[in-house]
């Protein structure tokens, strides 16, 4: 039953890519809905998987996966009115493969093997690098050979990581199944040489796919060339499901007593992760790529967030959440912005507030919400982080994570002035389309929806995520 | 000793330093069929193998099927498609780069007899074999101008990093559906990076990966 949720879309998907255009769009709006219904259905009756050796329904998975659901059910009309007004010459194997994309990282999100968990991640890079080279540009292709080449070549690392844990499993000498949840009973067991090892070649496999310096070098590429529906998925989506392979093996380590050792880690990656971006936004002349530094600094903080423990791991879980609501939000509205405009430089957008007045109001409250001021959640969750890096006493980081922050805020600032003030343009060549604007507004509300009332499931899966590793909201 | 395994990891050793000097695309693609092979009947031969199942037998042949036929075919019609000039086109020369999968032999020995694991005789030979494939392949991705290189230097990679799980873990965690779940990526992979190869040579003219250099801050 539980393998339902990536099954449906993976056979939808197949199928869709011979499909004619038209019954595509149909079906992948079906699957949308019917994704999100048996997501939700997951969450109240936690149904038990046929393949308990593969997949499970963990706190940590089910999490992820309900984020993925949601965007997808916001993304999945924009992109067929997306499609629409561009000139599309194969539109089914975007359709297809946005299906696929969607199968593979509800994969990801329910794997419990190690290697599934891989396979799964493994195939999520190849399902969206269609719809990155979509357009079959030049720019476009060299962003998708970037991606493939570079998350290939991480992710096989990440292979071996594996293969290092379950030597660490061999040479404790114990006979137990090799799944996630199996290996946390047994964690204190583990040899700890060849966890540390298997350790860090996971962080730096996924850490790759999770947009982490210095080995995101492929992720502004990718989010700035793919049309903006995909970007929207990759960033709000897909890099969520490469920390959950990160954050598993965290686990991992905390039960086996070196969570001191993968902490300072993630600390570290997070912070130079954080530092590099806000250096790049900071005289960014693409929108779409500033978008994309940004998703690489709040990975940064949700690698920071992790890495303190405590109250972080709170506001980290909760960091996720929002930044996906945020980013997938403003990575629509750019879409509106790259449709009314024809281009995706700041420079050239001048007078947005009354060409496209809804998508200004949209774009503009995302950037609010992303540079960490409230209403937003990100405000809560940063604060959490911040507080959380205090008390478990990392103040140097918590310092440098403050003045990178800044560094962003100005980066932010700086584009929202030249975009207010740039040489004003007389018209747009797609108007704004209420269908196009009701996603990144439902996306951005929900964010606010979340900050003041938090449902009381959503609230204990992100504790019970957190309670494993020792993190509380009391800390 | 097992003379038989010993044959296979050699002819391994030599296919990694024979990549790293052979001028031809096509030839390149040949010993990738090659070292596919060997890498694909080396977890057989080992000592401690016990008697393959059913579904054991099953997996070794269709993995034989796809490193040494499947992907070789795809790479063979990537070549012929795809590349007019068939030259290597090395950024580093053929003797230095002779020197250095020299070098990844005598560093993967160092590395496998201070890793403070005991190892039986034929796992030791293995994960040197391993070792030196997996740097090797990287080398190969870093050292060639060619897109093309690129794939054989990831697959190559793979081969390295198979070898070093057969070498490491025991044989009572291959579940047979999980490797071929793997090695479906893999093939899937190869296809995807043929396509986008593909319009590269369309759209440039070439395969050279200086063209791919518009994208940066």
């Amino acid at each position: 039953m539980l393998e339902a949720i990536f099954f449906l879309p993976l056979l939808t998907g197949l199928l869709t890519l011979c499909l004619p255009v038209r019954s595509g769009r149909v079906v992948l709006m079906a699957v949308a809905l019917l994704h999100l219904g048996l997501t939700g259905f997951c969450w109240l009756h936690a149904p038990a998987p046929h393949l308990p050796t593969y997949f499970g329904n963990g706190p940590a998975g089910v999490l992820v996966l309900l984020v993925i659901s949601f965007i997808f059910v916001c993304i999945a009309p924009y992109s067929i009115f997306y499609m629409r007004e561009q000139e599309m010459r194969s539109e089914p194997i975007f359709l297809g493969c946005m299906q696929l994309f969607l199968g593979t990282m509800s994969m990801a999100a329910l794997a419990d093997h190690p290697i599934v968990l891989w396979i799964a991640i493994e195939a999520t890079t190849l399902a969206s690098a269609p719809l990155i080279f979509i357009n079959r540009s030049k720019k476009a292709l060299e962003a998708t050979w970037k991606y493939v080449l570079i998350c290939s070549v991480g992710i096989a690392l990440a292979l071996l990581g594996f293969f290092f844990i379950t030597l660490a499993l061999d040479r404790a000498g114990i006979d137990v199944p090799l799944t996630f949840s199996a290996l946390n009973e047994a964690a204190r067991q583990l040899d700890p040489l060849w966890l540390r090892t298997g350790f860090i070649f996971v962080l730096i496999g996924f850490g790759t796919k999770m947009g982490l310096a210095p080995m995101h070098t492929w992720l502004p590429d990718a989010h700035s060339e793919a049309p903006s529906p995909a970007s929207a998925l990759l960033s709000g989506a897909l890099l969520n499901c490469a920390f959950l392979g990160i954050y598993k093996v965290h686990c991992l380590m905390v039960l086996a007593g070196l969570g001191e050792f993968s902490g300072s880690l993630l600390i570290g990656f997070g912070l130079l992760s954080i530092a590099v971006a806000g250096i790049f936004i900071l005289n960014q002349p693409d929108y779409k790529r500033m978008l994309a530094y940004s998703s690489i600094e709040n990975m940064g903080v949700i690698a920071l967030g992790i890495g303190v423990g405590g109250l972080g791991l709170y506001g980290a879980m909760l960091h996720l959440i929002h930044h996906s609501l945020l980013k997938s939000s403003l990575f629509l509205s750019a879409g509106n912005l790259v449709l009314g405009f024809g281009t995706k430089l700041v420079a050239q957008c001048g007078g947005m507030a009354r060409l496209l007045p809804r998508t200004c109001l949209g774009f503009f409250a995302g950037f609010l919400g992303i540079s960490g001021l409230p209403p937003f959640g990100i405000f809560v969750s940063e604060l959490m982080i911040l507080t959380g890096a205090i008390q478990t006493g990392h103040p140097i980081a918590a310092g440098l994570f403050i003045a990178a922050l800044v560094l962003v805020v100005a980066g932010f600032a700086r584009i929202a002035t030249d975009m207010a003030f740039g040489p004003v343009r007389e018209e747009v060549l797609v108007p704004e389309q209420t269908v196009r604007i009701v996603p990144p507004l439902a996306l951005l509300a929900t964010s606010v929806l979340l900050c003041v009332w938090m449902p009381e499931p959503l609230y204990e899966t992100i504790t019970s995520t957190i309670a494993m590793i020792g993190g509380t909201l009391h800390g | 000793m097992n003379t038989g395994i010993d044959v296979v990891l050699v002819v391994i050793l030599l296919s990694v330093l024979l990549s790293l000097a052979s001028s031809r695309m096509m030839a390149l693609v040949k010993i990738m069929a090659l070292q596919g092979a060997m890498v694909s009947i080396a977890p057989l031969l080992l000592d401690e193998h016990s008697p393959l199942s059913n579904e054991g037998i099953l997996f070794f042949q269709l993995m034989f099927l796809i490193k040494a036929a499947l992907i070789p075919g795809l790479l063979y019609l990537a070549v012929t498609k795809v590349a007019i000039k068939r030259e290597v086109e090395p950024i580093v020369g053929y003797h230095a780069s002779l020197v250095v999968g020299l070098g990844l032999i005598l560093l993967s020995a160092y590395i496998t007899h201070h890793l403070g694991i005991s190892l039986t005789g034929d796992a030791a030979l293995l994960l040197i074999a391993a070792i030196t494939t997996l740097g090797g392949g990287l080398f190969l991705m870093m050292s060639r101008t060619k897109a093309i290189t690129q794939v054989i230097g990831y697959l190559m990679l793979e081969n390295g990093i198979y070898l070093v799980g057969t070498a490491l873990t025991g044989q009572s965690h291959s579940i047979y559906l999980v490797e071929f779940g793997v090695l479906l990526d893999l093939l899937v992979g190869v296809m995807i990076m043929g396509i986008i190869l593909h319009n590269i040579n369309r759209t440039f003219d070439d395969v050279d990966t200086a063209y791919l250099g518009q994208l940066k801050d």
